[in-house]
């Protein structure tokens, strides 16, 4: 394939997207109105096409082929031309976009086999969503805004993955964030929606001010206090490991902080404790948004970030150990708000947080060796793909049951929906089958790679009593969410069939174009698992990209003992729902009743958000009232007593002008008489 | 080019003229029309000035123009490669008193083109955003706009200190008036303070120019008010430091107050609360930037010592106290009109942030932030003044949901939000970013700081556009009849927004425009500090 192609095609992923963007909102509302998916599935279509050839044509030629223009800096060290031998990556370089003093950032798409995997994760959920949207979103008056918002956010998501520079990066990350908040609040008419809309972009912002300031440590670091890196461009950054070493070397704790800054940046976008507050709330945006921002791709983004800067993390041990430690945290505290929350999606919600915290997880796991890293950084990786596509179809298919019951979504109000909405019903037990790691289906293999990097990790030397406390927490919570999962699979499918007022008399089950994507999501959580973990495709192409070593796959083993040991636990969790919800459907509730402050604290959601209001809202409103009565009394006081003074120091000579004419006239008469006598006196 | 600018500087003036004069037979309607084609006619004139310009002096390869160069030295850290000048007095010239020539110099460089377009842009959608709501004295209030306007331009195109200084203060004037004849009901206090206030500070202002001068004189520079000039003999016989010091105090007075940094800001919220919205759009848009501007020619080139000892550590804790502060107290805020004007005092701290962080990236950051925060800042004053019109009210409680009734209005509210939140890809992230890149490299510290006023500024002005736009509908009381007959963005406001928004996302695309014009002088100025830190290292 000619460089050209290549170029052209690498283009295509975003830019098709973007022009679909720019159509639907200029003539989506006056012209196309409800034919305005047409565009944004014609994009995403180009977009996936365009990914799959990335990952399946472009990069694995480029490994023999031409690498002229990948070697960028090929002049730092003789050697380097040989690791990117086996790294590939395409680079297409738009215009210069920000070039001022030592600040050089190009419009760049850099794509290694991270990218292409993360591409074509996202362009395909994108555009299974986008179909399943046309159906959801029918009849809604903001039918064009919504293809509009979410053509965008393809768009800045697949630059996101392409940047090759952390400013690119950051500006892609900022822009998801605005999609995310103008889906979140698409129906801004309900206060709800609004508020959870405003509140994600500035629960986000906390995160991105470590991300800005993780740049500026990254981009003024120096080596021997002489040569700074002056750069933001990835392969000028982990390029050159040897360097970064020395660096490591030389300044531990600046290493770590550039660490921990750019980790909070991940914490913010990927919902990590303690600021997921912002995710269950975004639940207020249309079920597809939900389904793809909120749980198959943007949320992704910070475990993408941390993946990405794998060669720094690696060199700051503690703040591996953070990573590890905030993601347990996480997956911990959501699994258990997960257990009883009654309204669907936010069960989902919760799912998610705590997925996002497995990943973490894995990924700081190489704090335990470098022999780990790689398998940590693909175990990580691997559950965020097979994530993306089962909470995909979870979500979609609590779409569905939404749409079926008139937009309710609390599982009080309906029960026993497998026989009205058979294609939901289906699919959805893929999804949770898949989100409860049943053996075979696509979480069980991600999951399984988790815990077995946790297992390996547990036997170092250095933190190895820290990472089996980890690894008990994550088996902990993956039995905990076979069974939330599986609570409300069986709370909303079995039990007695009962819908609410607001579905009328038929519930419908999916509509074709919504079928279809629920059936492809479906067929991929049963096999991208299968496919891809234990055949290691999934391992030998991810990598391939800097900090990573290629693992030979007949090194490679599966893991016997983890996999029974986590079929157990699924089957533990399942078994337990299966007994609390089908079995002895009236357990729950006597159960709640004696465990009363757990399960209020639960409910409650462990009163995160009132204790984030607490510390963070209410004192912050407070300084604020205070700085006003202070700019008001104390500030302009000061300058409205300047004012005053020259009215005081008038005080007494403003009596001599009284206007009356009597007294000008006695002081007159009285410098006449004092003057005559002055002048008789010389003479 | 000379022609052209005196053309975009007398323009403004004779329009003003000629409304005063024929103010008598001018109504309201014959009133508008003639000031919307004179600012009509200044912005044509300042933008050919700026394409030609930019072919001139920025790519002058690719046209077929003569290359533009100046004819201050090469030392000199303030080189306007467009001038004009003309002798008008000269003292002594005896063996005793070496002889003093002050000249007018008028010239361009890249910052004043920037600034320049900017103002005449601005000024067009002030007049267009007045077209209804000043109907009173009309021709008074139009005249009154273009006076500032050619102030405004004569400020950035005055390259010698007492034209400066003349230009300078000629703007107070139509201001004060345009506050006090057609202001909101505590109009009289407002125009008093603020005219007050800045003339207190703009009178120590002229001790430290008209003691810069003296002092410069006495040591044997011909031309003592030609900043050229004095940057480049400054630069050959460095002042003494205790005398910078106090000639950077004495000239900060004046520019503080004017931009305003912390605590010198109270002026500007009543100001703008009472300002019509045409005087608020010019005040935030162009005139608060008289001061940073201010710094960036007189305090920076000539006082480098006085820069680094004092203003980088007193003036840049200041700004970012007022980052903080001013989003603190714009987030307590329920007048709109308020909150914007609070959010101004955040954002020129970021301005005076990139300032006083004294290299490259800092001064092309606090230059694009000038610009960026008149786009901005000066559209959503547009759109406050589009809700006051419809509704009479500015107050958050009384309105809530309005995106369900304009629509239009409500997509430009968020757009503009989310450049003056500094949204990657718009304007405001480019010079917020680099004065903050900027700052860090002078002291992280402070960076971080002012840094945090990144969360604050989404959280503020998002509330506020929560409040008024999202959520159920809520319309004043008292106007229940009439609410059919009110409509979304009109022909008249779309002119007078749809520039803004189109540079606001332009500049955020392809900042390297406007980047490319002021980065040469911007450069010059930083080259000093260089000079500076260099021979301090060795």
């Amino acid at each position: 394939m000619s460089e050209t192609t290549q170029q052209l095609i690498l283009w295509l992923i975003p830019v098709a997207p973007l022009l679909s963007a720019v159509i639907t909102g200029l003539f989506g509302p006056g012209i196309l109105r409800y034919r305005s998916h047409l565009p944004c599935w014609a994009a995403l279509a180009v977009s996936f096409v365009c990914s799959l050839i990335l990952l399946l044509k472009i990069l694995p030629g480029v490994e023999t082929g031409a690498l002229t223009n990948a070697v960028e800096n090929a002049a730092t060290a003789e050697n380097t031309s040989l690791q990117l031998a086996d790294k590939p990556e395409v680079i297409a370089t738009g215009y210069q976009w920000l070039h001022v003093g030592s600040i050089s950032v190009d419009v760049q798409l850099r794509a290694d086999s991270m990218t292409a995997i993360m591409l074509s994760m996202v362009t395909g959920v994108s555009l299974l969503v986008a179909m399943f949207g046309s159906g959801y979103m029918h009849h809604d008056p903001g039918y064009p805004r919504f293809f509009a918002a979410v053509s965008l956010f393809v768009f800045s998501m697949c630059m996101l993955v392409l940047a090759g520079s952390f400013l690119m990066l950051f500006v892609f990350w900022e822009a998801v964030g605005l999609c995310s908040y103008l889906l979140i609040g698409f129906w801004f008419q309900k206060p709800s929606a609004a508020a959870a809309a405003k509140k994600a972009f500035v629960v986000n912002r906390i995160g991105d001010f470590g991300l800005i300031m993780g740049m500026f440590l990254i981009w003024q670091t120096s080596h021997n206090d002489a040569y700074p890196f002056l750069s933001l461009n990835f392969s000028d950054i982990f390029g050159n490991p040897e360097l970064l070493q020395q660096i490591a070397a030389a300044q531990p704790e600046r290493v770590k902080l550039i660490c921990l800054c750019l980790f909070l940046g991940a914490m913010g976008k990927s919902a990590q404790f303690p600021l997921q507050v912002w995710l269950p709330d975004a639940m207020e945006g249309p079920t597809p948004v939900s389904a793809l921002i909120h749980a198959a791709t943007m949320v992704t983004a910070g475990v993408y970030l941390v993946a990405r800067c794998t060669p720094l993390f690696v060199l700051a041990p503690d703040a591996q150990l953070v990573v590890t430690g905030v993601g347990a945290t996480t997956a911990a505290i959501s699994a258990l708000i997960g257990l009883t929350q009654t309204d669907l999606k936010r069960v989902l919600a919760y799912s998610t947080v705590s997925q996002l915290g497995f990943m973490f997880m894995a990924l700081g796991c190489g704090a335990a060796g470098p022999a780990l890293v790689t398998p940590a950084v693909t175990a990580g990786m691997f559950h965020l793909f097979t994530h993306a596509y089962f909470k995909a179809l979870l979500f979609l298919a609590a779409g569905s049951v939404m749409h079926a019951m008139g937009d309710v979504i609390d599982m009080n109000r309906f029960s026993g929906l497998r026989k009205a909405l058979p294609i939901t019903h289906w699919t959805f037990l893929f999804g949770a089958a898949a989100l409860a790691g049943v053996p075979l289906m696509a979480g069980f293999w991600s999951k399984d790679d988790i815990l077995a990097v946790l297992g390996e990790a547990s036997q170092s030397e250095k933190y190895g009593s820290f990472f089996s406390i980890i690894r008990y927490v994550a088996m902990g919570t993956a039995a905990l969410t076979a069974f939330y999962t599986f609570r409300a699979y069986f709370k909303t499918f079995w039990g007695p069939e009962k819908f609410p007022e607001e579905a009328g008399h038929h519930p419908h089950d999916a509509s074709l174009v919504m079928a279809i994507p629920l059936g492809v999501l479906a067929a991929c959580s049963v096999l991208v698992g299968l496919a891809f973990g234990p055949t290691h495709m999934f391992a030998g192409t991810l990598q391939r990209i800097q900090g990573l070593t290629l693992i030979d796959p007949s090194q490679q083993h599966l893991h016997w003992g983890v996999m029974a040991v986590s079929a157990v636990i699924a089957a533990v969790g399942i078994g337990g729902a299966w007994f609390f919800y089908v079995a002895n459907p009236k357990l729950p509730g006597t159960i709640a009743g004696a465990l009363k402050p757990f399960y209020a604290a639960s409910t409650g959601k462990f009163y995160l958000d009132e204790i984030f209001t607490g510390l963070i809202v209410i004192p912050l409103y407070l300084t604020a009232k205070i700085c006003v009565l202070f700019d008001r009394f104390v500030i302009d006081g000061i300058v409205d007593a300047f004012g005053a003074v020259p009215k005081m120091l008038s005080a007494i000579p403003r009596h001599l002008h009284s206007g009356i004419v009597n007294n000008y006239a006695g002081v007159m008469w009285a410098g006449v008489v004092a003057a005559v006598v002055l002048v008789l006196s010389i003479f | 080019m000379i022609p052209l600018l005196f053309l975009s500087l007398a323009a403004p003036f004779i329009t003003a003229l000629l409304l005063m004069l024929f103010r008598s037979s001018l109504n309201q309607q014959s009133a508008r029309l003639l000031a919307l084609g004179g600012s009509l006619a200044t912005l044509v004139l300042a933008a050919i000035l700026s394409s030609q310009y930019y072919s001139g002096a920025v790519r002058p390869l690719e046209s077929s123009g003569t290359p533009l160069t100046s004819s201050a030295d090469e030392t000199s850290a303030i080189r306007p490669k467009v001038e004009f000048r003309q002798p008008w007095l000269s003292l002594g010239g005896d063996a005793e008193h070496p002889e003093v020539k002050f000249e007018m110099y008028f010239g361009l460089d890249g910052i004043s083109v920037a600034m320049i377009a900017l103002t005449a842009l601005l000024t067009v959608s002030s007049v267009l955003i007045s077209w209804e709501s000043i109907s009173d004295r009309a021709s008074e209030f139009y005249a009154s706009v273009m006076i500032l306007e050619a102030g405004l331009i004569g400020v950035f195109c005055a390259f010698d200190i007492i034209l400066f200084y003349v230009f300078f203060e000629m703007t107070l004037i139509p201001l004060f008036f345009m506050i006090a004849i057609w202001g909101g009901p505590d109009r009289r206090r407002a125009a008093i303070k603020f005219f007050l206030y800045t003339l207190a500070g703009s009178l120590i202002t002229l001790s430290g120019l008209i003691g810069l001068m003296v002092y410069t004189s006495g040591e044997g520079l011909a031309t003592p008010s030609s900043l050229p000039a004095l940057s480049s003999w400054i630069a050959a016989h460095p002042i003494e430091k205790s005398l910078q010091v106090t000639l950077f105090l004495a000239m900060s007075a004046g520019f503080l107050v004017k931009v305003p940094v912390f605590p010198f800001h109270t002026w500007l919220p009543l100001a703008h609360v009472e300002a019509p919205t045409a005087g608020s759009v010019l005040l935030a848009g162009v005139l608060l930037k008289l001061g940073s501007y201010g710094f960036l020619r007189m305090c920076l080139p000539m006082f480098p010592e006085a820069c680094v000892d004092i203003g980088l550590p007193v003036i840049g804790l200041l700004s970012v106290i007022g980052i903080i502060y001013g989003s603190l107290c714009a987030l307590a805020q329920r007048d709109i009109k308020k909150l914007v004007a609070y959010s101004s005092v955040a954002h020129l701290g970021f301005c005076m942030v990139g300032l006083f962080a004294l290299n490259t990236e800092g001064l092309t950051g606090s230059v694009l932030q000038m610009i960026n925060h008149g786009l901005s800042t000066g559209a959503l004053f547009l759109i406050v003044g589009m809700v006051y019109e419809r509704y009479h009210t500015r107050m958050l409680d009384d309105i809530g949901g309005l995106a369900q009734r304009l629509p239009l209005i409500a997509v430009c509210m968020v757009f503009i939000a989310m450049s003056s939140i500094g949204l990657p890809g718009l304007n405001g992230f480019v010079g917020e970013f680099l004065s903050l890149a900027g700052m860090f490299r002078q002291d992280p510290l402070y960076a971080a700081l002012a840094t945090t006023g990144v969360v604050l500024g989404a959280w503020y002005l998002l509330t506020a556009v929560q409040h008024a736009f999202f959520g159920k509908l809520r319309e004043p009381h008292g106007h229940h009849g009439d609410h059919d007959t009110i409509t979304d963005l009109k022909p008249r406001e779309f002119v007078a927004l749809a520039p803004l928004v189109i540079l606001c996302l332009w500049i955020g695309i392809r900042p390297a425009t406007l980047i490319d014009l002021i980065e040469p002088d911007v450069k010059a100025v930083a080259d000093i500090y260089t000079k500076t830190t260099d021979a301090g290292a060795q």
